[in-house]
């Protein structure tokens, strides 16, 4: 058999690839989008990506902590220990702050979640043996926050965060917090606004962003036009659930009624704390506004 | 003494002239100061996700460094049958065990000064100070870990005979050790018996060299323990270092070796 | 005469793996290599020459009888102060230069910078390699190699060269070079053990030969002398003694 020439072999090979890339291309821009994805890390990792944003989201309150932080171990042990304090380490920046309280509510609650947050942290035990007593001497035993001017610090990591997992609403929520305690409300708005590209349906950043422009800018206008949005989103995503997100429907219609009152849209501001009440942990409190505003708009005898 | 330094040298020698640490350096390097030049929120300043970035390329480089460069040390001589001339020189067999050993951590502390060096100017170019002592600590540190490691490995390649199920297996235990070394008695309180006394056995036989782990306190500008307790640490690091080298040596020196 | 190589009733077994038998790699061996004769150590392949060699360099340790070097015991490294040995098919540090090698092997026998410099000199002369001298070992050709390998051998300016296969992979230039210096090391006095296939070439060199077939020491003698009683040369002496039997043509 005469010998086939290694060069023809080659173009032979060179054609066939060429023949089944043109042929597969189109199907293989359908097996699940990553290939034809924009963002590189997307096309590099995959849906694999989220295990690091969650892995970066931590991270960066183990910088806020200045590396006081559970392991995975202690935060097992911690569950188990306690079911009623929740596990979730993300859950801390709660502890910080949580969107969805009434100002006076938080003024009152500000002492307990710090108490509590400390609980939180302490989750070291008493040393069991001579190794456990002597490596605490190289680990970080000290709780203790990052101060004001360091804070930024934590900001890298949740950009990263959120540019490995777009859909993780919460990053975009604690970091416009954290943009927000250091002014730099252009900052905050615009990576807002990003999660909000990038989750369209979230109320959360609606009501982050509502509050931007209420709080920060003074805009009350699109305040209330966000709020809105955020409310009619809460009702289509959550309605049906059995478990409801109402601290954030408490949260969103709290501030949304506050500005109508203020507005002296007496009637859909009353409307709204009802509505708030049904979730609010302080129903008491909101009834007391509810009868003031009643006072203001019955008409006087 | 004169055999085990010539055998040293030689080893700090042979990291010189090989590529290894000059395409981890560049590698570390050339990461740091690109995401260095990255901009988060028009933030100045942001020093701490740099430096653990950095240390993290450190950390990772200097494993592999210390590894590969020991593991391939007594099975290359092996292979080249090197080891021949040499033995047959008034070397005894725990000088070359010796000899390989501190060849292996003064390669690796060469290799950690440049690392530190780099990063301590990385790190300064953004905080404006100099945080030497805590640097030097953790440098120090984190040599004492090498050297266990280093001798951990020498072992391994006196038992293993392919030197890369000795850098996987090595690997893993440094690493398993680095994340749940501490933790391992607490976990063994949950297992049932006999998973619960072999937990415990463990615990107590492993180097504890999550100790020596310090970056967490260089990132987050923590003090680390005073030189006492690191000395005292270094201490318990030795007395790893020499169980290790003296289980390589009785180990090799039965070993018959046919040329 | 000085006795520098001695073997006594010398016995190597070598543990059986699994459920696989011990082999007794040798049996029984008694000689002496006295000083400055060139000593031919023959033998077919497994006959436990290289086993024996092992034995006087530490690298095996005996199962019975007793070895020494210079009188002393060779398990004592200081036995191997006085030696040099060239092994068969060795690859040197490939990222150190032939100089660097030799001051390697220098600084192990614990010569002083002055003395080092001027053996290394010397010796990259001997071996030709001086403008090489710079060059990385992973340049050189495997004849260069084994100059270096000689040099070293030579580096502490032994009194016994054991050398194993001197010339194994040589081409014919390299092997007569080889044989010039063996023959030059010899009129410096030196005694030297050598393991060889080449016949022809241990005739040549040697004083004295030991032939060894199935760990057990068969003859040992003058080449002369062996030459002179069998009446043939050294080729059919050892296969007689090995007891090849050439087959008969029909």
């Amino acid at each position: 058999m005469k010998a086939v020439s290694p060069k023809l072999i080659l173009f032979a090979l060179g054609t066939v690839c060429f023949a089944l890339a043109t042929l597969l291309q189109p199907r293989a821009a359908q097996w699940g989008g990553r290939a034809q994805s924009d963002n590189l890390v997307k096309v590099f990792l995959g849906e694999g990506r989220r295990l690091f944003a969650n892995h970066f989201y931590t991270q960066a309150d183990v910088v806020l902590h200045s590396g006081y932080y559970p392991s995975i171990f202690d935060q097992a042990r911690r569950n188990m220990k306690s079911s009623a304090l929740s596990g979730d380490s993300d859950a801390d920046h709660d502890a910080h702050e949580s969107p969805g309280e009434t100002q006076a509510s938080k003024e009152n609650d500000k002492h307990d979640h710090e108490s509590e947050h400390e609980k939180k942290m302490a989750f070291l035990q008493e040393p069991k043996d001579w190794i456990e007593r002597f490596g605490r001497k190289f680990l970080i035993t000290e709780h203790t926050h990052l101060s004001q001017d360091k804070e930024s610090e934590i900001l890298p990591w949740l950009r990263v965060s959120a540019e490995l997992d777009p859909q993780r609403v919460e990053t975009y929520t604690v970091a416009a917090y954290w943009l927000k305690r250091n002014g730099k409300l252009t900052e905050a708005e615009q990576f807002l606004r990003e999660g909000l590209r990038n989750n369209p349906d979230s109320y959360e950043i609606l009501f982050d962003l509502g509050r931007l422009y209420s709080e920060n800018k003074h805009e009350i206008d699109r305040a209330r036009n966000l709020w809105t949005l955020a409310l009619a989103r809460w009702n289509s995503r959550e309605a049906g659930k059995t478990e409801q997100d109402l601290s954030a429907m408490e949260g969103i219609a709290v501030h949304l009624a506050t500005l109508e009152a203020d507005a002296g849209n007496h009637d859909r501001a009353i409307s709204l704390f009802k509505l708030a009440m049904k979730a609010s942990p302080h129903p008491e409190e909101l009834q007391a506004r509810i009868d003031e505003l009643r006072k203001h708009t019955s008409p006087q005898p | 003494m004169n055999s085990v330094f010539a055998i040293a040298g030689l080893v700090v020698k042979e990291l010189q002239r090989r590529k290894d640490f000059y395409v981890l350096f560049v590698l570390t390097a050339l990461l740091t100061v690109l995401l260095g030049s990255v901009s988060f929120f028009n933030a100045e300043n942001i020093a701490r996700y740099l430096k653990d970035i950095c240390l993290l390329l450190i950390w990772v480089s200097s494993l592999v460094i210390a590894v590969t460069t020991t593991a391939r040390q007594l099975p290359a001589e092996r292979e080249n049958r090197t080891i021949f001339p040499l033995l047959a020189k008034p070397v005894t067999r725990g000088q070359v065990i010796a000899g390989k050993f501190l060849g292996c951590w003064l390669a690796c502390g060469i290799a950690l000064l440049v690392f530190y060096l780099f990063f301590t100017v990385i790190s300064a170019s953004r905080e404006h100070v100099w945080h030497l002592v805590p640097t030097l600590k953790a440098v120090w540190m984190h040599w004492m870990l090498l050297g266990v490691l280093v001798a951990m490995v020498l072992f391994g390649s006196v038992v293993f005979t392919a030197p890369s199920s000795n850098t996987t297996i090595c690997f893993i235990v440094i690493v398993g050790i680095l994340g749940i070394g501490r933790h391992l008695h607490r976990v063994a309180l949950d297992q049932p018996e006999p998973v619960s006394t072999m937990l415990s056995v463990i615990y107590f036989l492993i180097p504890h060299v999550e100790w020596f782990y310090l970056p967490d306190f260089l990132v987050n500008d923590q003090n680390i323990a005073p030189w006492t307790d690191c000395l005292m640490a270094s201490l318990y690091g030795v007395a790893y270092m020499a169980a290790f080298l003296i289980a390589a040596w009785m180990r090799f020196r039965r070993q018959m070796l046919s040329v | 005469m000085e006795n520098v190589v001695q073997l006594k009733n010398l016995r190597v077994e070598y543990r059986g793996r699994g459920s696989q038998p011990a082999k007794l790699a040798v049996n029984n061996l008694s000689l002496a290599v006295h000083a400055g004769e060139v000593f031919g150590f023959l033998g077919p392949n497994g006959a436990g020459k290289t086993t024996t060699m092992n034995v006087l360099l530490g690298f095996v340790n005996a199962t019975g009888g007793e070895a020494r070097l210079f009188g002393v015991n060779v398990r004592d490294p200081i036995a191997r102060q006085r030696i040099g040995y060239l092994p068969e098919l060795t690859y040197y540090y490939k990222f150190l230069t032939a100089e660097e090698i030799l001051r390697f092997y220098a600084k192990i026998f614990g010569l002083t910078q002055s003395e080092s410099n001027k053996r290394i000199e010397a010796l990259l002369k001997l071996v030709e390699l001086t403008e090489a001298a710079k060059r990385p070992i992973k340049s050189y050709s495997k004849g260069m190699q084994q100059r270096v390998g000689l040099a070293q051998a030579l580096i502490n300016n032994p009194d016994l060269l054991i050398l194993d296969e001197p010339t194994s992979g040589l081409d014919p230039l390299g092997r007569m070079k080889v044989r010039q210096l063996i023959q030059r090391l010899k009129n410096e006095g030196k005694t030297i053990l050598f393991s060889s296939h080449e016949l022809g070439e241990v005739e040549t060199v040697c004083d004295r030969v030991a032939i060894v077939d199935k760990g057990e020491l068969k003859v040992e003698g003058r080449v002369t002398d062996l030459v002179a009683q069998y009446q043939c040369d050294l080729e059919k002496i050892f296969l007689n003694v090995v007891g090849y039997q050439p087959e008969s043509r029909s």
